[in-house]
């Protein structure tokens, strides 16, 4: 092949390096200098309590978001796969065309069912079971009824991907063997399927680090991510501390990369080379 | 059996859930939002496409979204054909660094693009705005346009080139061809990456709003039916455009890999 042909990767790795690298670079530049070298901003983040707990919040929210879809999710993906051949497409693609929804769309839809004056707690007064209308808009349940609903699709498809490459004879082999549906399930398909669903959890919790629009439409006052103190720091024209949250929110998804990848090379790669 | 189906069916609907919502409430005449509608018409339709200010946001992400499509897509498509013609070291590296807008939350992205747009004065640029979409749709051009051209025999354009083709006619008559449905799916994949990205526009246009931006300063300040109808306008075309986008994507696949 002609040498000369490799100066097609620059239009790309121009607009990679100007709106992708050198920002990511000039956050770090914003952060760390003012004009001098400084850890005052981040100080100021790991010091107060109140940005701690917004921290915190983060990660506990995406952990609990990143579970559920997987417990949604993973059985989802698991009912399309199991199906014959020709309902697979059409299965996947009821789980994909919400995804394709603004996520925005999907949080007003949230904004209109859980309000008070909205549709559950009208139904709820009609049938008589409560009596004043509930709070449920602005409270932390709103946050992560919404955000499921809008990363689950993820979750189903990228398990349902990993389960596609299971070799289906080694379950029907354990069958074979004498295992029962149950067990079959549990020492064979679930072990090969475990790696698809540790980067589905991975994925979602990695999303979830970077949310705003939900928290700042649905959840209340101390719902806030980090992602939602990012967008008010700039408003406020506070670049410099916005820029040391982003360096913490980047560090954190760079961690659990890291972790993930630690994970599957010692836990999950090793039996799967035994057993193949 | 059973019991999975019915289960399935329940997640399906939390899915659904939004779409079930919001379409039958955009078509309502009532004054107040309500569920479900006590009468029908087209009235927050009409506040929709009647309104300049909709209007305006509308057609201002469609054209920006127009312009990321078409710069991630070409600069996406000649990448992959590039980073074939490089040393395995290299291609790792940049096929990295084309991919990681997609995991680095975008939030970060649009703090970095604003400081960037700050020191050199091009905040509220409609410019500055469409190329950082086009870095940000890169990834998912890069990631279906690749999966098309890795299918794709070499020998092809090699025979094309041996025939006396230059590398730009070769590259048109014998590589393009075949990988052509996925750079449209990723085209269409790409737009819509733009269309309804919020947190790059929110910093960085200053005056002129978006859609999405336009959206989200609307629903902080109260739940407006007219966004009912701007969703249910918006899900229709959207997912037959990201329909035909899937189809073409799957086509190529299961094409090539039958070649």
């Amino acid at each position: 092949m002609s040498p000369g042909q490799k100066w097609t990767v620059l239009p790309a790795l121009a607009l990679a390096l100007v709106m992708f690298a050198v920002p990511v670079a000039l956050i770090f530049r914003e952060a760390l200098f003012d004009p001098a070298f400084t850890l005052t901003h981040f100080e100021r983040f790991f010091g107060r309590p109140v940005f701690q707990s917004v921290f915190r919040n983060t990660l506990m929210v995406a952990t609990i978001v990143a579970t559920a879809c997987l417990l949604i999710g993973y059985p989802m993906a698991l009912f399309i796969v199991t199906r014959p051949p020709r309902w697979r497409p059409l299965l996947l693609f009821l789980v994909l065309v919400p995804l394709w929804m603004s996520i925005l769309v999907r949080t007003y839809a949230w904004m209109v069912v859980l309000g008070r004056e909205g549709m559950l707690n009208h139904a709820l007064l009609t049938l008589g079971l409560i009596e004043t209308p509930l709070q449920m808009l602005y409270t932390s349940g709103a946050v992560y009824v919404a955000m499921v609903q809008i990363l689950l699709p993820i979750m189903v498809i990228t398990c349902y991907s990993a389960m596609t490459e299971i070799d289906m004879g080694l379950v029907r082999a354990a069958r074979v063997m004498g295992a029962g549906p149950v067990r079959a399930f549990r020492h064979v398909f679930l072990p090969l399927s475990l790696e698809g669903a540790l980067t589905g959890w991975a994925v979602i919790f990695i999303l979830s680090l970077g949310f705003f629009i939900v928290p700042a439409l649905v959840g209340g006052r101390r719902d806030a991510l980090i992602g939602n103190m990012i967008v008010n720091q700039v408003a406020q024209t506070n670049w410099g501390f916005a820029a040391a949250m982003a360096i913490v929110l980047l560090a954190a998804t760079i961690i659990l990369l890291a972790l993930l990848r630690l994970l599957a090379s010692k836990f999950l790669h090793s039996p799967r080379q035994e057993s193949t | 059996m059973r019991l999975s189906s019915i289960l399935f069916a329940l997640g399906v609907l939390l899915l659904f859930f939004p779409i079930l919502i919001v379409v039958p409430m955009s078509f309502s005449a009532d004054r107040f939002l309500g569920f479900p509608p006590r009468s029908w018409g087209l009235t927050w339709y009409r506040a929709y496409f009647g309104d300049p200010v909709w209007m305006a946001a509308t057609f201002r992400s469609l054209r920006i979204a127009l312009f990321a499509s078409l710069i991630a897509t070409i600069a996406g498509t000649l990448g992959i054909v590039g980073l074939g013609r490089i040393g395995p070291r290299w291609r790792a590296g940049l096929t990295g660094l084309f991919i990681a807008p997609a995991i680095v939350p975008n939030v970060i992205i649009a703090l970095g693009v604003f400081i960037l747009a700050l020191s050199f004065g091009a905040t509220d640029s409609i410019v500055t705005l469409t190329f950082a979409h086009a870095a940000l749709a890169l990834p998912f051009v890069v990631m279906i346009v690749g999966a098309a051209y890795r299918q794709v025999d070499s020998n092809l354009e090699r025979a094309a080139r041996v025939c006396g083709a230059g590398p730009v006619r070769a590259f048109l008559t014998a590589t393009l061809p075949p990988i052509l449905p996925a750079v449209v799916a990723a085209a269409i994949f790409a737009f819509f990456i733009s269309f309804d990205e919020l947190v790059v526009a929110l910093f960085l246009m200053g005056g002129a709003e978006t859609l999405p931006v336009r959206i989200w300063n609307d629903l902080r300040f109260e739940i407006n039916p007219t966004i009912a109808a701007i969703s249910t306008f918006f899900v229709f075309v959207t997912t037959a455009a990201m329909a035909l986008a899937e189809l073409l994507r799957m086509r190529t696949i299961r094409k090539l890999r039958d070649i």
